[in-house]
C-alpha cells in the first residue's frame, strides 16, 4: 500500500483519504437501505460495473475518467430506476426476502457479464495524474487517494443538500421514516424508491470512477467491495449519510494501521473482526440511532 | 388419509428405485464423466437440503455456508497430515463446523433479517484471510496460498467416494423429513407463520433457531469434506467463495425454496446447466442468474410451486386428469 516510511503518520493519513473511497462506495447502500431497508447484495457489481464503463471510454474514445461521469452517472441513474421498477419493486410485494434473492440474481449477472465482455484480466484506469504523487512535509502520498476523498465528501455532501433540500429528497426521507404516512400524504412510494435506487447508482457511478483510478478490478472484484462497504454502514450505521462518511474512515484507518501493526497480510483479517465485533456489541453502528 | 398415505408410498417407492439405481451406477460400469456430475449433483444437493432448511423453514438467510463446508474440509484435510484417517476426519470436520456455527451465534444471532444476512457473509471472507496467514501443520507452502492435499485415503476408490456423498445426501432428506416431523419442525413452523404469537406461546425461538443453524452447519460441513475427498486438494480463495453460497442458493431458489422437494429440482437444474455449459462456465452462471431473477418473480416458490399452481389451475387441471385416464378434454 505505499507505505515506505516507518512513522505512524503516514498509514493514518492513507486511512483516512482511502476512507474517504470507502464511504465513496457505501453511500449509495446505505441510502438503498435507509429508504427501502433493501441490502443490496448486488451493490459491489454495480460498482465494478461503473468501473467497466469508465475503462471502455477511456481505452475506445480516449475520454478522461472523471470527464466520463457525463455520461455514466446518467446510464448507472436509468440502470438503477429500471432495476428498482422492474425488478426489485415487484420483489417487494412478494416477501421481504425475495429482493434480496433478487438482488443475489443481480450479482451474479453482472459479475459473469463483466467477465464475458471484459475477460477475467485485471484492469486499471490509468491516468496521468492518478499515477502522481503529492507531498506533506517529506512524506509521500498517491495524488488518486487525494481524488477519492474529496470525492467522498463531494458526493456526501450532495446527498445530504439532496435529502434535505429539495422535494424528491424530503419525500426519499419521508418514505424512509414511515411509509404508509408518506402515501398518506400524498407521495408516490413506487416512484420514490425509483428514484431513490438511481441516485443511489449515479453515486455507484462516481465511486466506480475512483476505485478504477486507485485500485486495479476485476469482474469479481464486486464482492470484496460489498464486503467493505457493508463493513463501512455496519460501522457507521444504515442510511446516515454522515455516519456512513465517518464510517468509511474508520474503517480505512483500522486497514492501514491494523497493516502497519501486524503487517499488510493482516489488515483486511482485522477490518473483518471489527465489522464482525461492531454487529455482535452494536448492531445498529456507532452512528446509528 | 388413506389417500394421502397411498401417495407417500408412491413416493417412498420412488425414492427407493432412484437410490438403489444411483447406488448402482458405478457397478454397472457407468462412464466416469457421469459419476462426477452426479457426485457434484449429491454434495450440492445435501448442502441445498440444508440451505432450505434454514432460509425457508427457520428463516435464517445464512450467507456463510462456505464457512461451514470450508472448515470441515480444512479439519479433514489437515487430520490427514497429523495421522487422523479421514473417515474419523468426516464426522470430525462436521463437528468442527457445527461448533464454528455455535461460536460464531454468539454474534450473528443478535442480528435479525438483513443484518443476519450481512453477518453471515463476513464470516467466509475472515476465514479466507485467516487461511492465507495461518498454516496449522507443515511449514513450507505447497502450490498457491496455503493450500494442502489430502494425505493418505487409504484405498478410498472415487467410487467410495461417490457412494460417501449418496449417503450424505440420502442422509440430508431422512434429517430434513424428521426434523419437520419432530417438535423441533413444529417449533419453526410456528415461528414462521407468527415469531411474536410463537414466543408468547411457550416455544424457545432463539433456542430452536441456533439448533438449526447447527445442525444444519453439521451436515453441511459433512457434504463439504465429502467434496474435499474427492478433490484432493484444499485451499482457501476457492473454498471461503461465494459461488458456493451462490450455488446452494440458486438449487434451492430455482427448485422452490420452502418446499420439501424444491432443492432435488433445483438441483439437477443447476448441475445440468453446469454439464450443458461446461465449455463456457461464465454463460452457465448468467444464465442462472437470469433463472434466478425470473423465478423470484414470476413464482417465488420456484418450479415445485409452479407445478403445484399449475396443477391447481381449474383449467390445466383438468387437461392434466383427462391426459391421466386418457380420456379426450
Amino acid at each position: 500500500m505505499g507505505m515506505g516510511s516507518g512513522d505512524v503518520i503516514t498509514p493514518l493519513i492513507i486511512g483516512i483519504m482511502l476512507g474517504g473511497l470507502y464511504a465513496l462506495i457505501a453511500l449509495g447502500l446505505s441510502l438503498i437501505f435507509g429508504v427501502m431497508r433493501l441490502i443490496n447484495l448486488a451493490h459491489g457489481d454495480l460498482v465494478i460495473l461503473s468501473s467497466y464503463i469508465a475503462y471502455a471510454l477511456l481505452t475506445y474514445l480516449g475520454l478522461d475518467p472523471v470527464l466520463g461521469l457525463v455520461i455514466s452517472i446518467p446510464f448507472m441513474f436509468v440502470l438503477g430506476f429500471v432495476i428498482q421498477r422492474y425488478l426489485l419493486g415487484k420483489g417487494f410485494a412478494v416477501s421481504s426476502e425475495t429482493p434480496l434473492i433478487i438482488a443475489f440474481g443481480i450479482s451474479l449477472v453482472l459479475q459473469n457479464l463483466n467477465q464475458i465482455l471484459w475477460t477475467p484480466l485485471s484492469r486499471g484506469l490509468n491516468t496521468s495524474y492518478s499515477r502522481m504523487s503529492f507531498f506533506v512535509g517529506e512524506r509521500q502520498f498517491p495524488v488518486s487517494y487525494l481524488l477519492d476523498f474529496v470525492a467522498g465528501i463531494v458526493v456526501m455532501l450532495a446527498l445530504r443538500a439532496f435529502l434535505t433540500k429539495t422535494y424528491m429528497g424530503r419525500a426519499i426521507t419521508a418514505a424512509s421514516q414511515d411509509k404508509r404516512a408518506a402515501q398518506l400524504m400524498g407521495i408516490n412510494t413506487n416512484r420514490v424508491y425509483g428514484y431513490a435506487f438511481a441516485i443511489a447508482m449515479g453515486s455507484a457511478a462516481v465511486a466506480g470512477t475512483f476505485l478504477g483510478m486507485t485500485f486495479p478490478f476485476t469482474p469479481t472484484s464486486g464482492i470484496s467491495f460489498l464486503t467493505i462497504a457493508f463493513g463501512t454502514v455496519v460501522i457507521g450505521g444504515l442510511g446516515s449519510m454522515l455516519g456512513t462518511f465517518f464510517g468509511g474512515i474508520i474503517l480505512g484507518v483500522f486497514q492501514t494501521m491494523g497493516g502497519y501493526l501486524f503487517g499488510p497480510a493482516s489488515q483486511m483479517l482485522i477490518v473483518y473482526v471489527l465489522v464482525l465485533l461492531i454487529l455482535a456489541i452494536r448492531p445498529k453502528g456507532l452512528f446509528g440511532r | 388419509m388413506g389417500q394421502k398415505g397411498s401417495k407417500e408410498r408412491t413416493t417412498g417407492i420412488i425414492a427407493a428405485i432412484v437410490v438403489v439405481v444411483l447406488a448402482a451406477l458405478p457397478l454397472i460400469g457407468a462412464p466416469e464423466s457421469w459419476l462426477l456430475y452426479l457426485l457434484l449433483f449429491l454434495i450440492y444437493f445435501a448442502m441445498a437440503n440444508m440451505w432450505n432448511l434454514l432460509a425457508g423453514y427457520a428463516g435464517l438467510i445464512s450467507l456463510c455456508q462456505p464457512a461451514f463446508l470450508g472448515l470441515a474440509g480444512y479439519a479433514m484435510t489437515v487430520g490427514t497430515w497429523v495421522g487422523v484417517p479421514w473417515w474419523i476426519g468426516l464426522p470430525g470436520g462436521a463437528l468442527v463446523a457445527a461448533l464454528f456455527a455455535l461460536v460464531i451465534s454468539v454474534a450473528v444471532f443478535r442480528l435479525s433479517g438483513v443484518y443476519f444476512a450481512i453477518g453471515t457473509l463476513v464470516v467466509p471472507e475472515a476465514l479466507r484471510m485467516v487461511f492465507y496467514l495461518w498454516r496449522p501443520v507443515g511449514g513450507k507452502m505447497q502450490g498457491a496460498g496455503a493450500g494442502y492435499m489430502v494425505k493418505g485415503i487409504g484405498g478410498l476408490s472415487s467410487q467410495g467416494i461417490y457412494w460417501l456423498a449418496l449417503l450424505v445426501a440420502i442422509g440430508s432428506v431422512l434429517l430434513l423429513r424428521g426434523i419437520l416431523k419432530s417438535r423441533l419442525g413444529l417449533g419453526l413452523a410456528a415461528i414462521r407463520d407468527n415469531e411474536r404469537c410463537a414466543a408468547s406461546s411457550g416455544v424457545n425461538v432463539f433456542r430452536l433457531k441456533l439448533y438449526t443453524f447447527v445442525i444444519a452447519a453439521a451436515i453441511t460441513g459433512l457434504a463439504g469434506a465429502v467434496y474435499y475427498l474427492y478433490q484432493g486438494y484444499i485451499e482457501p480463495s476457492a473454498t471461503f467463495n461465494v459461488k458456493w453460497t451462490m450455488t446452494i442458493l440458486l438449487a434451492t431458489v430455482i427448485g422452490g425454496i420452502r418446499t420439501e422437494g424444491g432443492p432435488m429440482v433445483g438441483t439437477v437444474v443447476v448441475v445440468f446447466l453446469y454439464f450443458l455449459l461446461a465449455r463456457y462456465a461464465g454463460y452457465s452462471l448468467l444464465i442462472q442468474g437470469i433463472i434466478l431473477i425470473f423465478i423470484m418473480l414470476l413464482s417465488p416458490q420456484g418450479l415445485v410451486g409452479l407445478a403445484r399452481r399449475i396443477a391447481a389451475h381449474p383449467r390445466t387441471r383438468w387437461i392434466m386428469i383427462s391426459v391421466r385416464t386418457g380420456r379426450a378434454p
